[in-house]
Protein backbone atom coordinates (compact mmCIF):
# COMPACT_ATOMS: atom_id res chain seq x y z
CA UNK A 1 0.00 0.00 0.00
CA UNK A 2 1.42 3.51 -1.29
CA UNK A 3 1.57 6.55 1.54
CA UNK A 4 -0.66 8.36 -0.75
CA UNK A 5 -3.67 5.34 -0.39
CA UNK A 6 -2.75 5.06 2.68
CA UNK A 7 -3.59 8.79 3.93
CA UNK A 8 -6.82 8.72 1.92
CA UNK A 9 -7.59 5.94 4.16
CA UNK A 10 -6.91 7.62 7.38
CA UNK A 11 -8.77 10.75 5.81
CA UNK A 12 -11.58 9.08 4.78
CA UNK A 13 -11.91 7.05 8.07
CA UNK A 14 -12.17 10.61 10.05
CA UNK A 15 -14.80 11.86 7.45
CA UNK A 16 -16.90 9.12 8.23
CA UNK A 17 -16.08 9.44 11.70
CA UNK A 18 -16.68 13.30 11.44
CA UNK A 19 -20.32 12.52 9.31
CA UNK A 20 -21.37 10.00 12.32
CA UNK A 21 -20.78 12.86 14.95
CA UNK A 22 -23.03 14.70 13.08
CA UNK A 23 -26.08 12.23 12.51
CA UNK A 24 -25.55 11.54 16.11
CA UNK A 25 -25.75 15.35 17.24
CA UNK A 26 -28.12 16.13 14.78
CA UNK A 27 -30.15 13.43 16.20
CA UNK A 28 -30.18 14.51 19.62
CA UNK A 29 -31.00 18.33 18.53
CA UNK A 30 -34.08 16.38 16.96
CA UNK A 31 -35.62 14.23 19.65
CA UNK A 32 -35.10 17.44 22.18
CA UNK A 33 -36.84 19.34 19.94
CA UNK A 34 -40.10 17.16 19.40
CA UNK A 35 -39.84 16.77 23.07
CA UNK A 36 -39.98 20.30 23.82
CA UNK A 37 -43.09 20.52 20.97
CA UNK A 38 -44.81 18.19 22.72
CA UNK A 39 -44.87 19.48 25.65
CA UNK A 40 -45.05 23.02 25.28
CA UNK A 41 -47.67 22.85 22.39
CA UNK A 42 -49.79 19.74 23.20
CA UNK A 43 -49.75 19.01 26.72
CA UNK A 44 -49.34 22.76 27.95
CA UNK A 45 -51.41 25.04 25.31
CA UNK A 46 -54.97 25.44 26.30
CA UNK A 47 -56.37 25.76 22.87
CA UNK A 48 -59.65 26.06 23.90
CA UNK A 49 -58.90 29.00 25.84
CA UNK A 50 -57.08 30.52 22.65
CA UNK A 51 -60.48 29.77 21.11
CA UNK A 52 -60.48 30.54 16.77
CA UNK A 53 -58.45 32.16 14.89
CA UNK A 54 -60.99 34.84 14.52
CA UNK A 55 -60.87 35.51 18.21
CA UNK A 56 -57.36 35.88 18.63
CA UNK A 57 -57.41 38.01 15.49
CA UNK A 58 -59.84 40.13 17.55
CA UNK A 59 -58.00 40.52 20.82
CA UNK A 60 -54.91 41.54 18.42
CA UNK A 61 -57.53 44.14 16.61
CA UNK A 62 -58.17 45.44 20.26
CA UNK A 63 -54.84 46.49 20.20
CA UNK A 64 -55.26 48.89 17.14
CA UNK A 65 -57.86 51.27 17.82
CA UNK A 66 -55.09 54.03 18.97
CA UNK A 67 -55.54 55.67 22.04
CA UNK A 68 -54.26 59.56 20.72
CA UNK A 69 -55.54 60.91 23.91
CA UNK A 70 -52.76 59.70 25.60
CA UNK A 71 -50.15 61.69 23.51
CA UNK A 72 -49.58 64.77 25.77
CA UNK A 73 -48.75 62.63 28.43
CA UNK A 74 -45.66 61.01 26.94
CA UNK A 75 -43.45 63.59 26.96
CA UNK A 76 -42.46 63.20 30.74
CA UNK A 77 -41.88 59.52 30.86
CA UNK A 78 -39.88 59.74 27.59
CA UNK A 79 -37.68 61.79 28.95
CA UNK A 80 -37.16 60.03 32.51
CA UNK A 81 -36.57 56.40 30.65
CA UNK A 82 -33.79 58.47 27.52
CA UNK A 83 -32.58 60.01 30.72
CA UNK A 84 -31.98 56.61 32.81
CA UNK A 85 -30.59 55.45 30.11
CA UNK A 86 -27.94 58.05 29.85
CA UNK A 87 -27.26 58.10 33.61
CA UNK A 88 -27.21 54.38 33.57
CA UNK A 89 -24.58 54.00 30.66
CA UNK A 90 -22.32 56.52 32.23
CA UNK A 91 -22.84 55.02 35.71
CA UNK A 92 -22.14 51.66 34.28
CA UNK A 93 -18.69 53.24 32.19
CA UNK A 94 -17.47 54.36 35.63
CA UNK A 95 -18.06 50.83 37.56
CA UNK A 96 -16.59 49.05 34.48
CA UNK A 97 -13.29 51.23 34.32
CA UNK A 98 -11.46 49.62 37.48
CA UNK A 99 -13.18 46.34 36.47
CA UNK A 100 -11.36 46.43 32.99
CA UNK A 101 -8.23 47.97 34.68
CA UNK A 102 -8.21 44.48 37.23
CA UNK A 103 -9.35 42.18 34.01
CA UNK A 104 -6.87 43.23 31.91
CA UNK A 105 -3.56 41.24 31.90
CA UNK A 106 -0.61 43.45 30.87
CA UNK A 107 -1.79 46.12 33.53
CA UNK A 108 -3.55 44.24 36.34
CA UNK A 109 -1.85 44.89 39.83
CA UNK A 110 -2.61 41.24 40.70
CA UNK A 111 -2.95 38.14 38.37
CA UNK A 112 -3.49 35.58 40.32
CA UNK A 113 -6.63 37.11 42.37
CA UNK A 114 -7.78 40.34 40.80
CA UNK A 115 -7.53 39.35 37.05
CA UNK A 116 -9.83 36.27 37.67
CA UNK A 117 -12.00 37.84 40.32
CA UNK A 118 -12.81 40.65 37.60
CA UNK A 119 -13.11 38.59 34.57
CA UNK A 120 -15.93 36.31 37.31
CA UNK A 121 -17.80 39.97 37.67
CA UNK A 122 -18.03 40.91 33.77
CA UNK A 123 -19.59 37.27 33.02
CA UNK A 124 -21.74 37.67 36.18
CA UNK A 125 -23.03 41.16 35.04
CA UNK A 126 -23.83 40.37 31.69
CA UNK A 127 -25.56 36.74 32.96
CA UNK A 128 -28.35 38.52 35.03
CA UNK A 129 -30.89 39.96 33.07
CA UNK A 130 -31.75 43.21 33.42
CA UNK A 131 -35.25 42.27 35.36
CA UNK A 132 -33.71 40.11 38.09
CA UNK A 133 -31.36 43.34 38.53
CA UNK A 134 -34.03 45.39 38.44
CA UNK A 135 -35.70 43.28 41.08
CA UNK A 136 -32.41 43.34 43.27
CA UNK A 137 -32.19 47.10 43.49
CA UNK A 138 -36.03 48.06 43.98
CA UNK A 139 -35.38 45.86 46.78
CA UNK A 140 -32.64 47.69 48.21
CA UNK A 141 -33.46 51.53 47.95
CA UNK A 142 -37.14 50.93 46.60
CA UNK A 143 -39.08 52.70 43.72
CA UNK A 144 -38.10 55.61 41.62
CA UNK A 145 -35.55 56.00 39.34
CA UNK A 146 -32.49 55.16 41.31
CA UNK A 147 -32.79 51.42 40.80
CA UNK A 148 -33.60 51.70 37.02
CA UNK A 149 -29.88 53.53 36.67
CA UNK A 150 -28.52 50.86 39.01
CA UNK A 151 -29.83 47.79 37.17
CA UNK A 152 -28.49 49.14 33.66
CA UNK A 153 -25.47 50.22 35.03
CA UNK A 154 -24.82 46.91 36.50
CA UNK A 155 -25.94 45.02 33.47
CA UNK A 156 -23.73 47.16 31.20
CA UNK A 157 -20.65 46.51 33.40
CA UNK A 158 -19.98 43.21 31.78
CA UNK A 159 -20.03 44.15 27.91
CA UNK A 160 -18.05 47.85 28.52
CA UNK A 161 -15.51 46.51 30.99
CA UNK A 162 -14.92 43.49 28.71
CA UNK A 163 -14.39 45.24 25.46
CA UNK A 164 -12.02 47.95 27.66
CA UNK A 165 -10.06 45.07 29.05
CA UNK A 166 -9.63 43.71 25.78
CA UNK A 167 -8.56 46.96 23.84
CA UNK A 168 -5.65 47.86 26.94
CA UNK A 169 -4.58 44.14 26.38
CA UNK A 170 -3.90 45.15 22.42
CA UNK A 171 -2.52 48.53 22.78
CA UNK A 172 1.05 49.14 21.70
CA UNK A 173 3.13 49.43 24.91
CA UNK A 174 6.14 51.45 23.36
CA UNK A 175 4.33 54.83 25.02
CA UNK A 176 3.72 53.19 28.19
CA UNK A 177 7.62 52.08 28.74
CA UNK A 178 8.33 55.32 27.51
CA UNK A 179 6.06 56.96 31.03
CA UNK A 180 7.84 54.60 32.80
CA UNK A 181 11.17 55.46 31.31
CA UNK A 182 10.81 58.85 32.31
CA UNK A 183 9.39 57.92 35.86
CA UNK A 184 5.81 58.31 35.54
CA UNK A 185 3.66 56.52 37.96
CA UNK A 186 0.76 54.60 37.53
CA UNK A 187 -1.70 57.22 37.05
CA UNK A 188 0.53 59.04 34.64
CA UNK A 189 0.76 56.02 32.44
CA UNK A 190 -2.75 55.12 32.65
CA UNK A 191 -3.84 58.68 31.87
CA UNK A 192 -0.95 59.95 29.38
CA UNK A 193 -0.11 56.36 28.00
CA UNK A 194 -2.91 53.81 27.89
CA UNK A 195 -6.29 56.59 27.35
CA UNK A 196 -5.33 58.23 24.98
CA UNK A 197 -4.83 54.71 22.59
CA UNK A 198 -8.42 53.52 23.66
CA UNK A 199 -10.77 56.62 23.55
CA UNK A 200 -11.91 55.81 20.35
CA UNK A 201 -12.81 52.25 20.47
CA UNK A 202 -14.38 53.47 24.40
CA UNK A 203 -16.17 55.70 23.03
CA UNK A 204 -17.84 54.15 20.20
CA UNK A 205 -18.69 50.62 23.06
CA UNK A 206 -20.47 52.96 25.34
CA UNK A 207 -22.67 54.60 22.08
CA UNK A 208 -23.97 50.94 21.47
CA UNK A 209 -24.40 50.25 25.00
CA UNK A 210 -26.39 53.31 25.19
CA UNK A 211 -28.34 52.58 22.29
CA UNK A 212 -29.41 49.09 23.78
CA UNK A 213 -29.70 51.12 27.15
CA UNK A 214 -32.82 52.94 25.67
CA UNK A 215 -34.43 49.47 25.02
CA UNK A 216 -33.61 48.27 28.48
CA UNK A 217 -34.77 51.62 30.22
CA UNK A 218 -38.27 51.26 28.61
CA UNK A 219 -39.04 48.06 30.68
CA UNK A 220 -37.86 49.35 33.99
CA UNK A 221 -41.02 50.16 34.97
CA UNK A 222 -42.64 47.31 34.97
CA UNK A 223 -40.47 46.61 38.41
CA UNK A 224 -41.46 49.99 39.88
CA UNK A 225 -38.59 51.97 38.31
CA UNK A 226 -40.57 54.62 36.39
CA UNK A 227 -39.96 56.28 33.00
CA UNK A 228 -42.15 54.24 29.51
CA UNK A 229 -42.50 51.05 31.25
CA UNK A 230 -45.13 52.43 34.12
CA UNK A 231 -46.78 54.23 31.95
CA UNK A 232 -47.32 50.84 29.61
CA UNK A 233 -47.79 49.04 32.89
CA UNK A 234 -50.86 51.15 34.13
CA UNK A 235 -51.82 51.08 30.26
CA UNK A 236 -51.86 47.43 30.57
CA UNK A 237 -53.45 47.40 33.90
CA UNK A 238 -56.44 49.71 32.94
CA UNK A 239 -57.09 47.20 29.46
CA UNK A 240 -56.85 50.36 27.44
CA UNK A 241 -54.92 48.34 24.84
CA UNK A 242 -54.87 51.41 22.19
CA UNK A 243 -53.40 53.34 24.93
CA UNK A 244 -50.32 50.11 24.82
CA UNK A 245 -49.99 50.37 21.54
CA UNK A 246 -49.33 54.04 21.58
CA UNK A 247 -46.77 53.53 24.43
CA UNK A 248 -44.86 51.22 22.42
CA UNK A 249 -45.07 53.84 19.23
CA UNK A 250 -43.30 56.07 21.82
CA UNK A 251 -40.63 53.18 22.93
CA UNK A 252 -39.98 52.97 18.98
CA UNK A 253 -39.92 56.42 18.42
CA UNK A 254 -37.14 56.76 20.94
CA UNK A 255 -34.98 54.08 19.95
CA UNK A 256 -35.24 55.35 16.51
CA UNK A 257 -33.90 58.79 18.04
CA UNK A 258 -31.20 57.09 19.69
CA UNK A 259 -30.16 54.94 16.69
CA UNK A 260 -30.01 58.11 14.56
CA UNK A 261 -28.17 59.95 17.09
CA UNK A 262 -25.80 57.44 17.61
CA UNK A 263 -25.27 56.86 13.86
CA UNK A 264 -24.65 60.89 13.91
CA UNK A 265 -22.11 61.02 16.69
CA UNK A 266 -19.93 57.30 15.67
CA UNK A 267 -19.39 59.31 12.04
CA UNK A 268 -18.34 62.57 14.22
CA UNK A 269 -15.94 60.24 15.87
CA UNK A 270 -14.08 58.34 13.08
CA UNK B 1 3.71 69.55 20.02
CA UNK B 2 2.97 66.07 18.12
CA UNK B 3 3.98 62.67 18.84
CA UNK B 4 2.89 59.73 16.56
CA UNK B 5 2.51 56.25 17.30
CA UNK B 6 1.42 53.05 15.68
CA UNK B 7 -1.49 51.35 16.84
CA UNK B 8 -2.12 48.20 14.55
CA UNK B 9 -2.39 49.63 10.94
CA UNK B 10 -3.68 53.08 11.69
CA UNK B 11 -1.83 56.26 12.08
CA UNK B 12 -2.61 58.26 14.96
CA UNK B 13 -1.36 62.01 14.96
CA UNK B 14 -2.00 62.93 18.40
CA UNK B 15 -2.01 66.94 18.57
CA UNK B 16 -3.32 69.74 21.49
CA UNK B 17 -6.26 71.31 20.78
CA UNK B 18 -5.92 74.65 19.02
CA UNK B 19 -8.37 77.38 20.02
CA UNK B 20 -11.37 77.30 18.26
CA UNK B 21 -11.28 73.60 19.22
CA UNK B 22 -10.63 73.96 21.94
CA UNK B 23 -13.22 76.35 22.89
CA UNK B 24 -15.87 73.86 21.32
CA UNK B 25 -14.49 71.08 23.10
CA UNK B 26 -15.21 73.19 26.81
CA UNK B 27 -18.51 74.16 25.01
CA UNK B 28 -19.09 70.52 25.00
CA UNK B 29 -17.87 69.25 28.23
CA UNK B 30 -20.06 72.06 29.76
CA UNK B 31 -22.98 71.21 28.01
CA UNK B 32 -22.86 67.07 29.07
CA UNK B 33 -22.00 68.16 32.58
CA UNK B 34 -25.51 70.88 32.92
CA UNK B 35 -27.21 67.65 31.14
CA UNK B 36 -26.29 65.40 33.63
CA UNK B 37 -26.80 67.83 36.32
CA UNK B 38 -30.82 68.74 35.62
CA UNK B 39 -31.20 64.52 34.83
CA UNK B 40 -30.23 63.78 38.27
CA UNK B 41 -32.42 66.79 39.88
CA UNK B 42 -35.32 65.60 36.99
CA UNK B 43 -35.64 62.04 37.94
CA UNK B 44 -35.53 63.54 41.38
CA UNK B 45 -31.97 61.35 42.72
CA UNK B 46 -30.71 61.22 46.16
CA UNK B 47 -27.01 61.27 45.26
CA UNK B 48 -26.11 60.42 49.52
CA UNK B 49 -28.33 57.60 48.54
CA UNK B 50 -26.17 56.34 45.65
CA UNK B 51 -22.80 56.45 48.15
CA UNK B 52 -24.29 54.00 50.57
CA UNK B 53 -26.37 51.74 47.88
CA UNK B 54 -24.03 48.84 47.91
CA UNK B 55 -23.85 48.88 51.88
CA UNK B 56 -27.57 49.03 52.03
CA UNK B 57 -27.95 46.15 49.00
CA UNK B 58 -25.47 44.22 51.21
CA UNK B 59 -27.70 44.90 54.54
CA UNK B 60 -30.49 43.94 53.11
CA UNK B 61 -29.49 40.49 51.14
CA UNK B 62 -27.63 39.11 54.48
CA UNK B 63 -30.99 40.20 56.44
CA UNK B 64 -34.09 39.53 54.52
CA UNK B 65 -32.67 37.10 51.67
CA UNK B 66 -30.43 34.83 53.63
CA UNK B 67 -29.97 31.88 54.04
CA UNK B 68 -31.38 31.40 50.51
CA UNK B 69 -34.17 28.51 50.90
CA UNK B 70 -32.78 25.86 49.33
CA UNK B 71 -35.45 23.32 49.96
CA UNK B 72 -37.88 25.71 47.91
CA UNK B 73 -36.21 25.18 44.96
CA UNK B 74 -35.20 21.27 45.26
CA UNK B 75 -39.08 20.85 45.34
CA UNK B 76 -40.45 18.67 42.24
CA UNK B 77 -42.67 21.61 40.88
CA UNK B 78 -39.75 23.89 40.40
CA UNK B 79 -37.68 21.18 38.96
CA UNK B 80 -40.33 21.27 36.03
CA UNK B 81 -40.36 24.74 35.79
CA UNK B 82 -36.56 25.14 34.79
CA UNK B 83 -37.09 21.61 32.66
CA UNK B 84 -39.70 24.22 30.97
CA UNK B 85 -37.54 27.00 30.63
CA UNK B 86 -34.58 24.92 28.82
CA UNK B 87 -37.58 23.97 26.58
CA UNK B 88 -39.04 27.43 25.70
CA UNK B 89 -35.62 28.62 24.99
CA UNK B 90 -34.94 26.00 22.75
CA UNK B 91 -37.78 25.72 20.84
CA UNK B 92 -37.90 29.54 20.84
CA UNK B 93 -34.73 30.19 19.60
CA UNK B 94 -34.60 26.80 16.82
CA UNK B 95 -38.22 28.25 15.37
CA UNK B 96 -36.63 32.32 15.40
CA UNK B 97 -33.75 30.96 13.93
CA UNK B 98 -35.85 29.48 10.91
CA UNK B 99 -37.27 32.63 10.64
CA UNK B 100 -34.34 34.64 10.71
CA UNK B 101 -32.31 32.76 8.16
CA UNK B 102 -34.59 34.21 4.93
CA UNK B 103 -34.93 37.35 6.63
CA UNK B 104 -31.09 37.42 7.12
CA UNK B 105 -30.90 36.62 3.46
CA UNK B 106 -33.53 39.23 2.21
CA UNK B 107 -31.72 42.10 4.51
CA UNK B 108 -28.66 41.53 3.66
CA UNK B 109 -27.75 44.12 0.93
CA UNK B 110 -25.02 42.52 -1.74
CA UNK B 111 -26.94 39.07 -2.06
CA UNK B 112 -30.96 40.40 -1.15
CA UNK B 113 -33.07 39.05 -3.83
CA UNK B 114 -35.24 42.69 -4.80
CA UNK B 115 -33.11 45.79 -3.11
CA UNK B 116 -36.48 47.50 -3.82
CA UNK B 117 -39.11 46.25 -1.57
CA UNK B 118 -37.62 43.02 -0.15
CA UNK B 119 -34.64 44.93 1.43
CA UNK B 120 -36.37 47.79 3.48
CA UNK B 121 -39.03 45.09 4.08
CA UNK B 122 -36.41 42.52 6.07
CA UNK B 123 -34.43 45.20 7.68
CA UNK B 124 -37.91 46.51 8.85
CA UNK B 125 -39.11 42.96 10.33
CA UNK B 126 -35.60 42.71 11.67
CA UNK B 127 -35.31 45.94 13.67
CA UNK B 128 -38.56 46.04 14.65
CA UNK B 129 -38.62 42.76 16.57
CA UNK B 130 -35.17 44.06 18.10
CA UNK B 131 -36.76 47.26 18.91
CA UNK B 132 -39.49 46.11 21.16
CA UNK B 133 -37.58 44.23 24.24
CA UNK B 134 -38.46 40.70 24.80
CA UNK B 135 -40.71 41.54 28.36
CA UNK B 136 -42.98 43.56 26.46
CA UNK B 137 -43.16 41.17 23.67
CA UNK B 138 -44.16 38.79 26.52
CA UNK B 139 -46.65 40.63 27.77
CA UNK B 140 -47.84 41.44 24.47
CA UNK B 141 -48.66 37.43 23.69
CA UNK B 142 -50.18 36.64 27.52
CA UNK B 143 -52.52 39.32 26.83
CA UNK B 144 -53.81 38.04 23.20
CA UNK B 145 -52.47 34.00 23.77
CA UNK B 146 -53.25 34.17 27.86
CA UNK B 147 -50.87 32.53 30.70
CA UNK B 148 -49.14 29.31 29.64
CA UNK B 149 -45.63 28.33 27.74
CA UNK B 150 -46.78 29.19 23.78
CA UNK B 151 -46.71 32.54 24.66
CA UNK B 152 -43.15 33.23 26.09
CA UNK B 153 -42.39 30.48 23.35
CA UNK B 154 -43.66 33.46 20.92
CA UNK B 155 -41.78 36.36 22.46
CA UNK B 156 -38.54 34.33 22.54
CA UNK B 157 -39.30 33.54 18.88
CA UNK B 158 -39.38 37.45 17.96
CA UNK B 159 -36.39 38.05 20.41
CA UNK B 160 -34.26 35.63 18.26
CA UNK B 161 -35.76 36.94 14.94
CA UNK B 162 -34.39 40.35 15.60
CA UNK B 163 -30.94 39.47 17.53
CA UNK B 164 -30.14 35.94 15.49
CA UNK B 165 -31.69 37.95 12.42
CA UNK B 166 -29.01 41.16 12.27
CA UNK B 167 -26.23 38.91 13.29
CA UNK B 168 -26.41 36.95 10.47
CA UNK B 169 -27.00 39.34 7.71
CA UNK B 170 -24.00 40.99 8.99
CA UNK B 171 -22.14 37.97 8.25
CA UNK B 172 -23.37 37.87 4.70
CA UNK B 173 -22.42 40.91 3.87
CA UNK B 174 -18.88 40.90 4.33
CA UNK B 175 -18.83 37.42 2.20
CA UNK B 176 -16.14 36.38 -0.62
CA UNK B 177 -18.56 37.98 -4.04
CA UNK B 178 -16.68 36.01 -6.35
CA UNK B 179 -18.78 32.59 -6.06
CA UNK B 180 -22.16 34.57 -5.81
CA UNK B 181 -21.06 36.06 -9.11
CA UNK B 182 -20.03 33.22 -10.49
CA UNK B 183 -23.17 31.37 -9.33
CA UNK B 184 -25.51 34.49 -10.99
CA UNK B 185 -23.33 34.09 -14.04
CA UNK B 186 -24.64 30.03 -14.62
CA UNK B 187 -27.51 31.58 -14.66
CA UNK B 188 -28.49 30.25 -10.99
CA UNK B 189 -31.71 31.82 -9.32
CA UNK B 190 -31.60 33.71 -5.92
CA UNK B 191 -32.71 30.54 -4.42
CA UNK B 192 -29.67 28.76 -6.03
CA UNK B 193 -27.13 30.84 -4.86
CA UNK B 194 -28.32 31.26 -1.82
CA UNK B 195 -27.68 27.37 -0.99
CA UNK B 196 -24.34 26.74 -3.05
CA UNK B 197 -22.77 30.16 -3.24
CA UNK B 198 -23.91 32.24 0.26
CA UNK B 199 -24.89 29.22 2.96
CA UNK B 200 -21.33 27.40 2.63
CA UNK B 201 -19.88 30.26 3.33
CA UNK B 202 -21.43 31.33 6.61
CA UNK B 203 -22.40 28.00 8.03
CA UNK B 204 -20.33 27.76 10.37
CA UNK B 205 -19.97 31.27 11.65
CA UNK B 206 -23.81 30.90 12.28
CA UNK B 207 -23.30 27.94 13.84
CA UNK B 208 -21.90 29.46 16.41
CA UNK B 209 -24.16 32.88 16.11
CA UNK B 210 -26.93 30.09 16.63
CA UNK B 211 -25.34 28.84 19.52
CA UNK B 212 -24.91 32.33 21.13
CA UNK B 213 -28.58 32.82 20.55
CA UNK B 214 -29.62 29.95 22.39
CA UNK B 215 -27.58 31.44 25.22
CA UNK B 216 -28.93 34.40 25.25
CA UNK B 217 -32.56 33.04 24.79
CA UNK B 218 -32.26 30.69 27.44
CA UNK B 219 -31.36 34.07 29.48
CA UNK B 220 -34.28 36.00 28.78
CA UNK B 221 -36.38 32.59 29.16
CA UNK B 222 -35.53 32.24 33.10
CA UNK B 223 -37.57 35.65 32.99
CA UNK B 224 -40.24 35.92 30.66
CA UNK B 225 -42.18 34.11 33.21
CA UNK B 226 -42.76 36.75 34.84
CA UNK B 227 -45.28 38.34 33.18
CA UNK B 228 -47.03 34.99 32.86
CA UNK B 229 -45.17 33.29 30.38
CA UNK B 230 -44.28 29.70 32.38
CA UNK B 231 -41.13 28.95 33.45
CA UNK B 232 -39.35 29.70 36.42
CA UNK B 233 -39.68 33.61 36.32
CA UNK B 234 -43.23 32.49 37.18
CA UNK B 235 -41.93 31.07 40.37
CA UNK B 236 -39.71 34.13 40.79
CA UNK B 237 -43.03 36.64 40.14
CA UNK B 238 -45.23 34.95 42.92
CA UNK B 239 -42.68 34.51 45.71
CA UNK B 240 -41.57 38.20 45.13
CA UNK B 241 -45.25 39.36 46.03
CA UNK B 242 -45.83 37.33 48.37
CA UNK B 243 -42.49 38.99 50.14
CA UNK B 244 -41.12 35.56 50.67
CA UNK B 245 -37.84 36.85 50.67
CA UNK B 246 -35.47 33.84 51.22
CA UNK B 247 -37.44 32.07 48.34
CA UNK B 248 -36.60 34.49 46.28
CA UNK B 249 -32.95 34.49 46.96
CA UNK B 250 -33.25 30.53 46.33
CA UNK B 251 -34.45 31.25 42.82
CA UNK B 252 -32.55 34.23 41.54
CA UNK B 253 -29.31 31.92 42.67
CA UNK B 254 -30.45 29.20 40.88
CA UNK B 255 -31.34 31.77 37.75
CA UNK B 256 -27.89 32.70 37.94
CA UNK B 257 -26.41 29.34 38.14
CA UNK B 258 -28.04 28.13 35.24
CA UNK B 259 -27.19 30.99 33.21
CA UNK B 260 -23.36 30.95 33.74
CA UNK B 261 -23.29 26.97 33.27
CA UNK B 262 -25.40 27.69 30.15
CA UNK B 263 -23.07 30.74 29.29
CA UNK B 264 -19.96 28.23 29.86
CA UNK B 265 -21.59 25.30 27.24
CA UNK B 266 -22.03 28.11 24.66
CA UNK B 267 -18.37 29.33 25.24
CA UNK B 268 -16.90 26.21 25.03
CA UNK B 269 -19.06 24.90 22.16
CA UNK B 270 -18.14 28.17 20.15
CA UNK B 271 -14.17 27.86 21.44
CA UNK B 272 -14.00 24.79 19.90
CA UNK B 273 -15.90 25.41 16.69
CA UNK B 274 -13.51 28.95 15.95
CA UNK B 275 -11.03 26.01 16.82
CA UNK B 276 -12.37 24.09 13.87
CA UNK B 277 -12.56 26.67 11.73
CA UNK B 278 -9.13 28.04 11.99
CA UNK B 279 -7.92 24.34 11.50
CA UNK B 280 -10.10 24.44 7.94
CA UNK B 281 -8.64 27.76 6.86
CA UNK B 282 -5.61 26.74 7.57
CA UNK B 283 -5.98 23.48 5.40
CA UNK B 284 -7.44 25.42 2.67
CA UNK B 285 -4.80 27.33 2.17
Amino acid sequence: MSPLTQTFDHYSQQKRQQQWKHLAILAILLLTLLLSIHSIIIEDTDWQRIGTLEQVLASIGRFAALDFSLIPHLGVPMLETFMMACLGTLLGLFFSLPVAWFGALNVTPSRRLLYPFSRFLMTLSRSIHEMVWALIFVAAVGLGALPGILAIAMRSVGFISKIIAEAIENIDPKPVEAIRAMGGNNFQVMYYGIIPQIKTLVIGTIIFEWDINIRRSAIMGLVGAGGLGLTFFRQMAMYNYGGVTVVILAILTLILLGEIASHYVRKAIN
Amino acid sequence: MSTQSQTQNRQLHWQRYRYPQSLIQFTLVLLALSALAYSIHFLNIDLQRLLSVFGRVGEVLAERYFPPDLAYISQPGYLQSVIESIQMAYLGAILGMLLAVPLAWFAAWNVTPARRWLYPLARLAIMGSRSVHEMIWTILFVTVLGFGMLPGVCALVMFCIGFAGKLFAEEIEVIDMGQVEAMQANGANPLQTFMYAVWPQVRTAWTGIAIYTWDVAFRAATVVGFFGAGGMGWYLKRNVQQLETERVAAILLSIVLLVLVSELISAWARHRLSRRRAGNQLQNA
